[in-house]
């Protein structure tokens, strides 16, 4: 859906994206992740044809940002970190104009404000004016307008800041409902555990540069590694020779009473292990697919580039 | 469907607070001045209309166009209009018209009292003076939205801060003489014109030029990439509009319009230069498509200023060749056949002077340190060297005399552009080098 090659971005004495290539998948929810000054938000900036980069191709549904970006626009909604509403105009009037701007048909506006509020749980505010909205019920408007023409893109910078617990459960719970829906959404944030609820891909950037850009769901099946962990009653020394022995055991480790091993089968091998390991007498008190969480991830990433550096 | 950017406006500038208000306050002010004792009431009406309107469209209507940008980058939500699939040109008259609709709506029953006075006072004028007054106000208008989109990239607080509406009003307050004393006949390129007729050909003319303007900077806010050649058009255009007024019977008539031409090149230049992005970063992308041969990109990324410094040595060149007859025979000639190469000249290392503090690593203060450095070398040096008698020395900073040789003066200034353009490779060099 989103195609990046050779994107390089200057601001003055400084780069803020060197040589960027990267692939966005249709229909999934990237996380883009990277400390401060990585150039996420000028990364999306530039997707969203709002800034000009130095060199490089940005192709979103087969069009060129750089030369088609009025039409791109139709096909792509954009939530600044930094954004704006029209401070005296009612709720209803604010997603009236931005699906009026992005070209719906005026029969269909009545019926994608509905739709766009009940989304975001705004119908009972939308004669209220947005300036005298709370923080977390003005992003929800800013998200409504971003959405309110179905694009088929959808970049939102730091969504959640400023919303309270429940409205950041009830987002991810839309973020997952667009995704349903076919829409492609890169959700940058520095919150990684609310993005792990709902990603399903994983791009991380630094100092300008990709460090992974990778899918995050790994479906089981034969070749790929997955980690398990099992625990044990007590430390038992014999239990890893035995694992050694098994073919879909790539590696494992013990620490106390428990282990973790790379593990190249799918369900039924993993299944057909625990009957293994029970039937050779080894006390198992737990066996599970031991996932490995976005802020896990992202830390391995960075300590991997760190290392590759010195 | 309505224009989305015009419906918005429409929705944040009428009430029915407002609907009402504002026939009720003009309707008032006119019913007391109709009740007043007045000699020739149908005259005092159709001038108190003409002000009221210059009051609530011209200056409060500028008020309100300078918002229209001002305030979506101060609420931040110019990015959400740049989001938007809405077509420039909407996008433009939406502003244009929405953000000053409620002055419209005022402005329309002032010029249904005008026109009804000035029929009834018999004034044979009344179309031209009203329509003159509507194109008035759109050139400001359109003017204003235009200038402060142009010179919003500089972020520069002042003008984030509505500065430009405060210098066009003061700009229309200097400009209402001309409109108030405005019988007669103007003569313009040796040809008499009715003056009535003159200014309102005038101000549709403009008007037209700073709505096309408007245009073309939304296009570029927008990211719709435009090629330069409506700047360098403008200045042509401007050029034999204004020269109009300086040809005399007697004289040449291509050298007063090269002349002017040379005149009006340097200072829009010196205006883009001052206005536009000028930084490192312009360059590179420029050499990138250089490098790439993609001359249309290359086009689209030049700044404003080269088009018309290209220009100022064109008509240089020409005013060189289309001197006077008796050029020969007067005491300024060495100056006469000098100061169009040399201004141009001039122009060229005042630009290179602007782009080597630009192209610096830390170019915050690119433009302030440039405009002291330009007042020095301009004004200050030759003003101390003649006030200290040392004439030579001040020749040297200025060569604007017709003490010396034309050629030596047309090298000395070449001198001058040359060495400014080498500390603007330097500093390339020395900023890539930095940043490798």
């Amino acid at each position: 859906m989103i195609e990046i090659s050779g994107l390089t971005f200057d601001y003055p004495g400084h780069r803020a994206l060197d040589n960027v290539n990267l692939t966005v998948e249709p229909g999934s929810v990237t996380a883009l992740v990277g400390p401060n000054g990585a150039g996420k938000t000028t990364l999306m900036r530039c997707i969203a044809g709002l800034e000009t980069p130095l060199e490089g191709k940005i192709r979103v549904a087969g069009m060129d940002v750089i030369e088609q970006p009025r039409e791109v626009h139709r096909l792509m909604g954009y939530l600044s970190d930094f954004f704006g509403l029209y401070q005296d105009l009612t709720v209803a009037q604010c997603l009236k104009y931005a699906a009026m701007a992005q070209g719906l048909a005026e029969s269909d506006i009545a019926g994608a404000v509905a739709v766009t509020a009940q989304r975001l749980d705004l119908s009972a505010r939308l004669q209220q004016n947005s300036g005298s909205l709370s923080r977390g019920l003005r992003q929800r408007v800013a998200i409504g307008q971003a959405i309110i023409h179905n694009p088929k893109v959808l970049l939102l910078d730091e969504p959640a800041s400023g919303l309270d617990p429940e409205a950041r459960a009830g987002l991810a719970a839309l973020f997952r409902l667009l995704q349903a829906d076919g829409m492609t959404l890169l959700v940058s944030s520095h919150i990684l555990a609310e993005l792990d609820e709902y990603s399903s891909h994983l791009l991380s950037l630094r100092d300008g540069r990709v460090l992974e850009n990778r899918a995050l769901t790994a479906h089981p099946h034969l070749g790929i590694e997955r980690p398990l962990r099992i625990g044990l009653l007590q430390a038992d020394a014999g239990i890893l020779a035995w694992l050694e022995q098994q073919p879909q055991i790539a590696s494992c480790k013990m620490h106390d009473h428990v282990i973790e091993l790379a593990f190249l089968g799918d369900h039924g091998a993993q299944a057909q292990l625990l009957k293994d390991l029970v039937a050779a007498g080894f006390a198992v008190t737990s066996f599970a697919e031991h996932k490995e969480n976005l802020q896990q991830s992202y830390l391995r990433s960075v300590a991997a580039h760190l290392e590759t550096r010195q | 469907m309505m224009n989305p950017e015009f419906r918005r406006n429409l929705w944040l500038s009428f009430s029915t607070h407002r609907l009402i208000a504002m026939p009720a306050l003009t309707g008032l002010a006119f019913l007391a001045l109709a009740m007043s004792d007045i000699n020739d009431t149908a005259k005092t009406m159709y001038t108190a209309a003409s002000a009221l309107f210059i009051f609530i469209v011209w200056l409060w209507g500028t008020s309100n166009a300078n918002s229209a940008i001002v305030d979506e980058l101060r609420d931040r939500t110019w990015d959400q209009q740049r989001m938007s699939s809405l077509s420039p040109w909407s996008m433009t008259w939406g502003k244009l018209f929405g953000a000053t609709s409620f002055n419209w709506y005022g402005g329309l029953l002032c010029l249904m009292v005008a026109a009804l006075s000035g029929i009834a006072a018999q004034q044979p004028a009344w179309p031209v003076d009203l329509l003159s007054l509507v194109a008035g106000a759109v050139m400001l208008h359109a003017g204003i939205i235009a200038l402060n989109l142009h010179t919003g990239q500089l972020g520069m607080r002042v003008i984030q801060r509505g500065g430009l509406g405060w210098l066009a009003i003061v700009f229309v307050l200097f400009t209402l003489p001309a409109f108030s004393s405005r019988d007669g006949n103007i003569t313009w390129w040796s040809t008499e014109i009715d003056s009535k007729l003159f200014i309102l050909v005038s101000v549709l003319f403009f008007a037209a030029c700073a709505v096309f303007a408007a245009w073309r900077v939304v296009c570029n806010a927008l990211q719709v990439r435009t090629l330069p050649w409506a700047w360098p058009l403008f200045a042509c255009v401007l050029s034999l509009y204004l020269a109009g007024f300086f040809v005399i019977a007697s004289t040449r008539p291509l050298f007063t319009l090269h002349s002017v031409a040379l005149s009006i090149a340097a200072v829009m230049t010196y205006a883009a230069l001052f206005t536009e992005q000028t930084g490192i970063l312009t360059w590179k992308k420029l050499r990138l498509r250089q490098r790439a041969a993609d001359w249309r990109g290359w086009l689209e990324h030049l700044p404003l200023w080269p088009t018309t410094l290209l220009l100022t040595f064109v008509f240089a060149l020409f005013s060189t060749l289309a001197q006077p007859d008796d050029a020969a025979s007067r005491p300024d000639y060495i100056a006469l056949f000098a100061a169009p190469l040399c201004l141009a000249l001039m122009v060229l290392r005042d630009a290179a002077v602007v782009l080597f503090f630009a192209f610096a690593r830390n170019n915050r203060r690119a433009l302030g340190a440039a405009m002291l450095y330009l007042l020095v070398i301009n004004v200050l040096l030759p003003f101390f060297a003649n006030v200290a008698g040392l004439p030579l020395l001040g020749y040297l900073f200025l060569p604007f005399s017709d003490q010396y040789p034309a050629v030596t003066s047309i090298f000395v200034m070449a001198c001058h552009a040359a060495i400014a353009l080498a500390l603007v490779i330097w500093r390339v060099r020395e900023t890539e080098r930095s940043q490798a």
